[in-house]
C-alpha cells in the first residue's frame, strides 16, 4: 500500500464511522465535518428514498442509527446509484434484531424501485389473445412476490406480528406506473405455474382443479379464465403465445 | 457514431426535473422552441443511465435524438485505492456506443476504499492527496481506461474541502503532472477553481494561466455554497457569483472558446431560471469567438483529435 493510500484509507474510515475512526493526522475538523456530512446525506436521501414505509415504522432515530450503519459496516459493491437500495437490503439480510416483517417491508419498498426502471424488451404475442388455449404473456417488468406479512398494507398503525401468507403483482404498465394486485392463493398459483411451467390457462386451470380435488373442473375454468381476463384489463398480461413458442 | 465536436457551445446536466420541461418546448414536427435555442448539448451521469429501463429509458432515447450527449461520470475512482472496476468500464464503452456519445470525462478524486479487505463505494467525490506516488497511480489508471474504451477521456479539476497534509506539490502541478503523464483531455471546472482557490487561498487566474489550454475539451460552470468567509461548498445549487463569471471570460479570452455546460443539481429552478445562465454562457462565447483567434485553432484542434480517436 502507498503512503497517499494509507491516508484515503484513514480519510474514508473516519467518514463512514467518525466514533471508531479517528480522522487523519493534522486535518482540521471543521473541514472533515463536510465531508462527514454530505457523504453520508447523499447515501442516507438514496436509502431513505426507497424505503418510506420502513422509516415511518422505525421511527426517525432507529431509522438513522440503522442507516448509519449500514454505511459504517456495508461495502458496496455498485457504481450505479439506482442499485444502493438494493445494497441495503443484502446490508439487512446481516441483522436479526429488526422487527420480523421488516427484511420482507423492506424487499417490497424495493421491488417498486427495481420493477419500475427494469430494463426489459417487449416479448413477442400472438395476434389474437387466448387466454385458455395459449400462455398467457405478463408485462416484461413484473415480480410475482409470496410473503409471510401483508407488506402492502404495514404502516406506524398496522406492524403485523403473525404470519399471514400474502401473494402480489407487482407489475409496470405502458404508462411506466408501477400497480400491484393482490391474489387469493388459488390465482397467484394459476399465474406461478402459467409463468414457470408454460402452460396455457385450460392446463394450468385443469392441473390446479386436480390438486384441489374439485368436483366440476369448467367451474375452476370459469373462474380462471375471469381473472386472467381481468389481469389483461389492468395491463398485468399483455397477450398470449402458442404453447410451444415460449422458451 | 456522434463526433466530439458535435458537442460544442452550451449546455445543460439533463436533471429529471428538466425532461418534461425541455420536451414540452418542441412542436411536433421536432423543432424546439426559440427560448431554449442556446442548449447545445447535454449532460448524463453513466451512474444514473446505465442499465434503465421503463421511463428513463424512454427518455434518454428522446434525448439521442434531438441532442448531443456527454457523459460525465462521478463512480470511475479514477484515485482510489481498489482495483479500476472494469466490468463497469466495459458497461459504460457500451452505453457511450448505443447512445451515440462521445465524450466521457471522470474526476480527478477518489470515490471508492477499502475496509476489512472488502472494496466499496462512498458515492462522493473524495480529494488525492498531491503526491509524485499519485500523479503515476492515477495516470496509469487514465490510461487503463483510455486503453478499455478506446478513445481519450478528460479528468476534471474536482473542487475539495481538505488539504491532505502528506501532500509535496500545489493542486496545479498535480494537474499539469496527471494531464501530462497520462496523455488525456482536460475537462476543465472553473466553479472547481474558485471554489478551491478560496478554500485554500490561492489566485484563480494565475491557477487558470497555467492550465494547458491545448488539452481543454469541455468546460463546466456553476453555482456553489458560501459556508463562510473562508470556505465554500460545490452544492451546484446558487446561482453563479460574478467572480466566477469573470474567470469563464478569462479563460476564453486565454483559451478560446471551448463546450460549456451549466451544472445545476439541487435547488433547481425552473427551466427559463436555466436560460439565463445558459443564455449568458452563449453571450460570452459569442464575444469571446469574435475576437479571439485561438478559437478557431481550438476547434481544428477538436476535430482533428475527435477524428483520430472515434
Amino acid at each position: 500500500m502507498l503512503e497517499f493510500q494509507e491516508y484515503q484509507l484513514a480519510f474514508a474510515a473516519h467518514i463512514r464511522n467518525p466514533s471508531s475512526n479517528k480522522k487523519p493526522a493534522k486535518v482540521p475538523d471543521v473541514r472533515m465535518a463536510i465531508y462527514r456530512e454530505i457523504v453520508f446525506n447523499n447515501i442516507f436521501g438514496s436509502v431513505s428514498t426507497c424505503f418510506p414505509v420502513c422509516q415511518q415504522v422505525l421511527g426517525k432515530r432507529a431509522w438513522l442509527k440503522l442507516t448509519k450503519q449500514f454505511f459504517a459496516s456495508h461495502q458496496a459493491t455498485t457504481p450505479i446509484f439506482r442499485e444502493i437500495p438494493q445494497q441495503f437490503l443484502t446490508f439487512l439480510s446481516t441483522f436479526n434484531n429488526l422487527p420480523v416483517y421488516f427484511q420482507q417491508l423492506a424487499h417490497y419498498e424495493w421491488v417498486e424501485l427495481f420493477v419500475g426502471t427494469q430494463a426489459t424488451e417487449t416479448p413477442k404475442t400472438s395476434k389474437r389473445t387466448d387466454l385458455l388455449n395459449e400462455v398467457a404473456v405478463l408485462t416484461p417488468a413484473h415480480m410475482l412476490l409470496e410473503y409471510d406479512y401483508p407488506v402492502h398494507k404495514i404502516s406506524k398503525k398496522f406492524k403485523p406480528e403473525n404470519i399471514e401468507k400474502t401473494y402480489l403483482l407487482v407489475f409496470r404498465n405502458k404508462e411506466f406506473q408501477v400497480k400491484f394486485i393482490e391474489f387469493n392463493p388459488m390465482t397467484f398459483n394459476l399465474l406461478s405455474l402459467i409463468n414457470e411451467k408454460n402452460l396455457a390457462g385450460r392446463q394450468a386451470l385443469t392441473k390446479l382443479a386436480e390438486e384441489i380435488n374439485h368436483p366440476d373442473v369448467n367451474t375452476v375454468i370459469a373462474f380462471g379464465a375471469r381473472a386472467l381476463n381481468d389481469l389483461v384489463e389492468q395491463q398485468a398480461i399483455i397477450g398470449s403465445v402458442k404453447t410451444s413458442s415460449k422458451i | 457514431m456522434a463526433q466530439l465536436a458535435d458537442i460544442k457551445g452550451v449546455g445543460l446536466g439533463l436533471k429529471r426535473e428538466l425532461i418534461p420541461q425541455i420536451q414540452r418546448l418542441f412542436n411536433d414536427t421536432g423543432v424546439p422552441d426559440t427560448k431554449i435555442a442556446n442548449i447545445n448539448f447535454v449532460e448524463i451521469a453513466p451512474e444514473n443511465w446505465i442499465g434503465a429501463g421503463g421511463k428513463a429509458a424512454a427518455d434518454l432515447a428522446w434525448f439521442v435524438e434531438r441532442y448531443p450527449i456527454a457523459c460525465h461520470g462521478l463512480c470511475l475512482s479514477l484515485g482510489g485505492p481498489d482495483p479500476l472496476n472494469v466490468d463497469f468500464l466495459k458497461q459504460v464503452k457500451q452505453f457511450l456506443s448505443t447512445n451515440k456519445i462521445p465524450l466521457y470525462t471522470e474526476h480527478l478524486s477518489f470515490c471508492s476504499d477499502i475496509q476489512n479487505g472488502k472494496a466499496g463505494y462512498l458515492y462522493d467525490l473524495l480529494p488525492i492527496p498531491f503526491t509524485e506516488e499519485a500523479v503515476k497511480y492515477v495516470a496509469q489508471r487514465i490510461r487503463q481506461t483510455q486503453d478499455i474504451l478506446g478513445q481519450r477521456i478528460a479528468v476534471e479539476n474536482t473542487s475539495f474541502y481538505v488539504a491532505a497534509p502528506i501532500s509535496s506539490m500545489t493542486e496545479i502541478d498535480f494537474l499539469n503532472a496527471v494531464l501530462a503523464e497520462a496523455d488525456c483531455n482536460l475537462h476543465l471546472d472553473i466553479n472547481n477553481i474558485y471554489v478551491n482557490s478560496v478554500n485554500f487561498g490561492f489566485d484563480a487566474s494565475q491557477f487558470l494561466r497555467r492550465i494547458p489550454g491545448e488539452r481543454i475539451v469541455y468546460g463546466h460552470i456553476a453555482g456553489h455554497l458560501q459556508a463562510d468567509a473562508e470556505l465554500l461548498v460545490d452544492t451546484h445549487g446558487e446561482n453563479i457569483i460574478d467572480p466566477v463569471w469573470a474567470l469563464l471570460d478569462e479563460a476564453y479570452q486565454l483559451f478560446g472558446i471551448f463546450p460549456t455546460l451549466l451544472e445545476r443539481d439541487t435547488n433547481i429552478p425552473p427551466l427559463p431560471k436555466l436560460m439565463i445562465e445558459v443564455n449568458k454562457i452563449a453571450d460570452m462565447q459569442s464575444k469571446n469567438t469574435s475576437n479571439n483567434r485561438l478559437a478557431s485553432q481550438y476547434q481544428r484542434g477538436v476535430q482533428n483529435r475527435s477524428s483520430a480517436s472515434c
